[in-house]
């Protein structure tokens, strides 16, 4: 049976071979405290590095490459725009916040972009 | 009277309680994967469908309202939902619009209540109805669970076929993307609502009924969208491996 490793709080889910599941939704149903807001690949607080298994991952959506950008290249997936069909293993910092919302940021706050993050 | 169900057994029997009668399974949606669909067919699917979720932001506002104040997470997950529905981004009717428009629709055609089958108006009642006057966790049961979590599974198959047979750009299809994964955790976050404040047999077999009859609801409903504006042009539905030979081209 694949797994998904959600390796910064060290818990195994499983599901049914065959299938294609969504990682944020696996994290929520399993309660393994990924971190998240939208859900809707606006705010990328779920974003996840992929540790091993990216070839069991399907390819970046639209909505993930244009809020995650570079990040991708770098190994970055949202959860909440991510299915897998077999073993995976993520981390990521149990801190991180929105993308608009990290210090430095140029977009956070008062826009409609930066109020998506918050959503 | 039944017993009390764990979360995992409830989780199951909710599954369960839809399986049967998934609207994916149905001959619209089969028609759509398919791709035997024309572009004015899915004007009509999106008129209709503006119609059902067109005020999903109203069903949850009354749902929000019938939420007592010690369900604090369920009142913000419904506000979170209508929120994304409305305000986090492109507002999802719109979205819905502008696929019609793709389809050669107009804004207004889709608006016009005039142009939606009786059915949809139906399902539109149905869910002002359940939202309006059951108890929170039923109607989260309802709309959320029996419907709402319904989406992914639906669209994951419909989308890849409106860009790679029906030949439209992400722009154009952007409704279906976004629900494919949107409507994965608001689905989620539903479950989670109605296995921890179904506390009682009596809730949880009431949440059970709505759940089927949610199911039956939406199935009817795609069923009907075939019968109104598909069967004219194309017949009766029948799966490609139903058919006899001679039907076959």
């Amino acid at each position: 049976m694949p797994r998904i490793y959600f390796k910064t709080v060290d818990r195994y889910v499983e599901f049914a071979e065959g299938e294609e599941v969504n990682v944020l939704r696996m994290a929520i149903r399993e309660h393994c405290d990924v971190p998240w807001q939208c859900a809707s690949g606006n705010c990328g607080t779920d974003r996840l590095v992929v540790e091993e298994g990216s070839e069991n991952l399907d390819p970046p959506r639209r909505r993930e490459r244009a809020r995650l950008g570079d990040l991708v290249d770098e190994g970055y997936r949202l959860a909440c725009q991510t299915y897998t069909r077999g073993d995976v293993t993520f981390s990521w910092d149990p801190d991180q916040v929105g993308l608009d919302d990290e210090p430095g940021s140029s977009d956070g706050g008062g826009s409609r972009a930066g109020w998506a993050g918050t959503g | 009277m039944a017993d009390l169900m764990s979360h995992s057994e409830f989780r199951v029997a909710l599954e369960e309680a839809f399986s049967g009668t998934m609207a994916k399974d149905a001959s619209f949606s089969r028609a759509w994967a398919t791709g035997k669909l024309h572009k004015q067919h899915f004007v009509h699917w999106a008129t209709n469908h503006y119609h059902y979720i067109g005020p999903f932001g109203d069903y949850l506002g009354l749902m929000y309202a019938n939420t007592p104040d010690h369900a604090r997470d369920a009142k913000d997950f419904l506000l979170q939902n209508m929120y994304e529905e409305e305000l986090s981004d492109d507002r999802h009717t719109d979205l819905l619009i502008r696929f019609a428009e793709a389809c050669g629709g107009t804004r207004a055609y889709v608006q016009d209540r005039n142009n939606a089958m009786p059915f949809a108006k139906g399902m539109q009642g149905w869910m002002y109805y359940v939202s309006g006057r059951e108890n929170f966790v039923v109607s989260s049961a309802a709309l959320i669970v029996g419907l709402e979590s319904q989406v992914p599974s639906i669209y994951r198959t419909q989308y890849p076929t409106l860009i790679d047979k029906y030949g439209f750009s992400e722009w154009e299809a952007e409704f279906f993307d976004l629900h494919i994964t949107s409507d994965e955790i608001h689905g989620e976050r539903g479950y989670q609502i109605v296995l921890k404040y179904a506390d009682t047999p009596e809730l949880q077999q009431r949440c059970l009924h709505y759940v089927r009859e949610a199911a039956d609801m939406r199935f009817a409903y795609t069923k009907a969208l075939y019968q109104t504006y598909v069967e004219p042009d194309l017949g009766p539905w029948v799966e490609e491996d139903e058919r006899q030979p001679a039907l076959v081209g």
